[in-house]
């Protein structure tokens, strides 16, 4: 064992919650995209990380599976931008409030 | 001992970077510094020694997913955004409030709880001895895993068809009323032939 299974976990909660931070306090759209694929990388982190330190490689599969998820996730969430940037003329997600949410 | 140290200066150099992309007001340098990230991430799974997703991490995710991202950031026209507010009016406190307290409790948890390893497993020598990381990997993945493979599969067919929809550009042709005529062609568009 030669890095602690802790350092991976303390790199991923910054990670997360820097990713959570951007997704509550930024109103750019692009920015929140971008925080919630930090936020994935920051769950790949801890699999790898326990993969490593269980000596098991299912984890690092599920990290492959997250990663599709990821690219299903920026796909159909840049066409939902680009659908909403045509209809809106913005892209800050506070100015989407047609069902007053 | 250098594992660790350059653990922590990958792991420093990737949080800055993240701390990066939350706080620039211009989209592209938040791209790139979201890649910076990324790549960061790659060298500790490289350390890890989980090599095959060190190599995928870069090129699915700082070469394919990003890139997406570019493009869209470049098609659109967003400067104007960049000058406007950024960030939410009253969320900020809560977020500047909250986040503490959340990173808080991961790192409380974290350390406060003794890790015990299962072990015995697919260890460094195992993994050496089964033929590599790539290959390790692999046998789990076409052995264990083949059905949520396959899912997997569906899910990017299902993301792909959802998003050339979502993005299409709806002209009146398109969306004009259709009506079944029985005959060899079978949606007839009404609008296109009287016009």
């Amino acid at each position: 064992m030669s890095i602690p299974v802790e350092w991976y976990l303390i790199l991923s909660a910054f990670l997360f919650i820097i990713g959570a931070a951007g997704v509550m306090a930024r109103r750019n759209m692009f920015i929140v995209l971008f925080s919630i694929e930090l936020m994935m990388n920051a769950v790949n982190l801890n699999l790898v990380g326990f993969s490593r330190f269980h000596e098991n490689l299912i984890g690092q599969n599920f990290v492959l599976f997250t990663m599709t998820v990821a690219a299903a996730e920026a796909a159909v969430g840049l066409a939902i931008v680009t659908a909403l940037f045509r209809n809106k003329k913005t892209l800050m997600v506070d100015l989407f409030d047609t069902m007053k949410g | 001992m250098a594992e660790k140290f350059f653990f922590i200066v990958f792991a420093a150099l990737a949080v800055a970077g993240a701390l990066g992309v939350i706080t620039r007001s211009n989209i592209v340098h938040a791209l790139l510094l979201l890649v910076f990230t990324f790549l960061n991430v790659a060298a500790i799974y490289m350390l890890t020694q989980a090599y095959f997703l060190a190599v995928i991490q870069i090129l699915v995710y700082a070469g394919a997913i990003l890139v997406l991202f570019a493009f869209v950031v470049m098609f659109l026209n967003l400067r104007e955004f960049m000058e406007q507010e950024q960030l939410h009016r009253s969320q900020r406190w809560v977020v500047l409030v909250l986040a503490p307290i959340m990173l808080a409790e991961f790192v409380f948890v974290a350390l406060g709880i003794t890790w015990a390893s299962i072990g015995g497993g697919m260890g460094p020598e195992a993994v050496a001895a089964a033929g590599g990381n790539v290959r390790a990997v692999g046998m789990v993945l076409f052995n264990d895993m083949l059905l949520p493979f396959e899912v997997a599969s569906l899910i990017l067919l299902v993301s792909m068809v959802g998003a050339i929809v979502l993005a299409k550009k709806e002209d009146a042709g398109n969306m004009a009323l259709r009506e079944w005529t029985g005959e060899e062609e079978s949606a007839q568009v009404l609008v296109d032939q009287e016009v």
